[in-house]
């Protein structure tokens, strides 16, 4: 499916005989397959963050994108495209380096900001979100403004700013992938602290739980996932809303189930999502973000509006 | 046998605000301790700093003979369990689930939990009652099966110790008697009870003794009838002796048959014979506290109920 139509037998022909160069070949090894795999790796990445995300402020309404981290790691993604690209390792790491920094900067400043008296304020966390959120992207935006339009960065910021999952070579969907493995292994122990710590902080603080230790570590990995996140797909919004709040329905609330499946989903849910994207409108594309954004944007609606209304009981 | 919890000389800020200057008591294994005071007088900092959640800025706190800040975390959190006064779970859990968090201090790396951790889970649900709600979302509990779900967490922890912040708030009388009975259960498992309660008619039937705290005054510590004294609350909750004096005259409630025998209540047996898995030192508990010597306190205390009404009538 895509702008250039390839029939089933061409492109097993192409998978069975990787090594032959064919057009069908270049169009699935180098355009079609580490778009949709990296379609999977945004999704899998967004996903797992908002479960993180979720368990940490005790808030089914926490996302990446929500609480400002995806606008953090935009914004550091488009400094290191515009003004370090000499910081490249191996071709990549500078992109995810900087998105990394510039979304554990967003959280802690949304982390602050939330946290009044010991707990966190619903209001004040969406608040926070919201403002950091929209500064980072006007920021994003105001660097792209700067930049000639023959910029080559242009381009990828272009599409991080609407939300487009990009065909990235190789080397970093390996690097990426790499890292968001380890990344989600790192954080399925946390996730069963998540669960403690849903009963509040001084519970799990009895219990055992080193409350803060667990709290920095969430953010960290949760930063490191939204990062490499972003560095593929830029601002996807609601994914890490919408997945793992369908699969609470299926399987409860156990963050260490859901961490693993929420991943999965998401991975699922977006190459989904990306294909329908991609292909709606062929051989024009409308970016995945808007599509997410329809999907999500209601339901964080409804979610916020049954919120206020159970906690009004 | 050493104290299970003792307080030496503790002093504590919130800030600039003094709570405690020199706070001193000790609390034998077995014993049923009320906490009472006005509000706002420290009773959850002093439940906060016994489990170790805060820390003293001068003073020790002994926990079974040993410093509070030579315990390791989770160890402590097997010893003594604190029920905090709310509990608010943001998603769906089912009330086992929330039971089984009990467990925590007990699991290994990875958290799994083992037959043995279920089977404490298990235990704790059957001792408050509340195996027929395993699967119902906590969050949709009432307040007093809430309650009994805290205390369950806290006895999955299986501890010594269990500190319970306001237990009986917002429940409704017959709510209260049930988990004053409870307690009463708890303390024949052999297990300390150290509960900040308002309601002295409750205080005086269930507990053997109280530290009450007092604004600006040191804290007393000591058998029930030795602090139900109309001086003494007069000045702790700043009341008008008048008015106590109604309020105590406004008290004429016999002790109820559970506390004049010895209590009763379905579930005693059943908990001795569906034995929770317990360390050796919990066995000594059960050897330290015969049943015997429960129904014995229970008969004293209903004899000091009654003394102190009397002597307010007088």
């Amino acid at each position: 499916m895509g702008a250039v139509k390839l029939s089933f037998g061409e492109v097993l022909h192409a998978l069975l005989h990787p090594a032959k160069i064919s057009d069908v070949g270049v169009i699935l090894f180098s355009l079609r397959l580490p778009r949709v795999l990296a379609a999977g790796l945004v999704g899998a990445g967004l996903s797992a963050t908002g479960v993180l995300f979720q368990g940490l402020f005790r808030n089914p309404l926490a996302d990446p994108f929500v609480l400002g981290a995806s606008g953090g790691a935009a914004l550091g993604g488009a400094i290191a495209v515009f003004l370090v690209p000499t910081l490249s390792f191996a071709g990549v790491g500078a992109i995810e380096l900087l998105a990394f920094a510039g979304s554990l900067l967003a959280m802690a400043i949304v982390w602050n900001l939330a946290k009044s008296g010991g707990h966190f304020a619903m209001e004040n966390m969406l608040l926070a979100g919201f403002a950091i959120g929209t500064m980072l992207n006007a920021a994003t935006a105001a660097l792209e403004l700067r930049q000639e339009a023959t910029n080559p960065g242009m381009r990828i910021l272009a599409a991080w700013l609407h939300g487009e999952v990009t065909v990235p070579s190789w080397t970093q969907l390996s690097f990426v992938a790499i890292l968001e493995v380890v990344a989600l292994l790192f954080a399925l122990p946390l996730a069963r602290q998540l669960n403690t710590l849903s009963l509040s902080e001084e519970y799990a603080a009895q219990l055992g739980v080193r409350v803060q230790r667990l709290q920095i570590l969430v953010v960290v990995t949760g930063s490191v996932l939204t990062a490499l996140a972003v560095s593929l797909g830029g601002l996807i919004g609601f994914v890490g809303l919408l997945v793992p709040h369908f699969l609470r329905l299926i399987f409860g609330p156990d963050h260490f189930r859901l961490l693993p499946s929420a991943a999965l989903c998401g991975a699922v849910f977006l190459i989904v999502a990306d294909t329908i994207a991609r292909t709606v409108f062929a051989p024009a594309e409308i970016p995945v973000g808007m599509l997410t954004a329809f999907l999500g944007g209601p339901a964080f609606l409804y979610l916020l509006n049954h919120r206020q209304r159970s906690s009004s009981h | 046998m050493p104290a299970i919890l003792e307080f030496r000389h503790v002093a504590f800020a919130h800030g600039e605000r003094s709570i405690f200057k020199d706070l001193c008591f000790s609390i034998k294994p077995g014993e049923t301790v009320a906490l009472i005071g006005p509000n706002g007088v420290g009773k959850t900092t002093l439940l906060r700093l016994a489990a170790g959640l805060l820390r003293p800025s001068s003073g020790e706190i002994l926990v079974r003979g040993r410093q509070l800040a030579n315990w390791e975390r989770r160890q402590l959190s097997c010893s003594v369990a604190l029920v905090p006064q709310d509990l608010e779970v943001p998603f769906a859990f089912r009330v086992e689930e929330i039971v089984a968090q009990g467990r925590f201090p007990h699991l290994g790396f990875f958290g799994t939990l083992t037959a043995k951790d279920l089977a404490a889970v298990e235990s704790a649900m059957e001792a408050v009652d509340i195996t027929s709600m395993r699967n119902r979302i906590f969050a949709e509990l009432s307040g007093g099966e809430r309650q009994r779900v805290k205390v369950a967490i806290g006895l999955a922890q299986q501890p010594r110790l269990m500190l319970l912040d306001e237990p009986t708030q917002h429940l409704d009388l017959g709510r209260q008697i049930e988990l004053m009975a409870l307690l009463r259960r708890l303390v024949q498992r052999g297990i300390t009870i150290v509960a900040a309660v308002h309601d002295l008619a409750l205080v005086r039937d269930n507990c053997s003794s109280a530290i009450l705290l007092t604004p600006d005054a040191p804290a007393i510590a000591g058998a029930v009838p030795e602090l139900l004294r109309a001086d003494l609350l007069e000045h702790a909750f700043a009341v008008e002796r008048s008015g106590l004096d109604r309020y105590l005259a406004a008290q004429p409630l016999s002790p109820s048959n559970a506390v004049l025998a010895p209590p009763a209540e379905p579930g005693i047996s059943d908990q001795n014979s569906a034995a929770p898995p317990k360390d050796n030192a919990s066995e000594e508990y059960h050897e330290a506290l015969p049943p015997q010597d429960e129904a014995l306190r229970c008969r004293r205390l209903a004899r000091h109920g009654r003394s102190w009404r009397n002597r307010d009538r007088n």
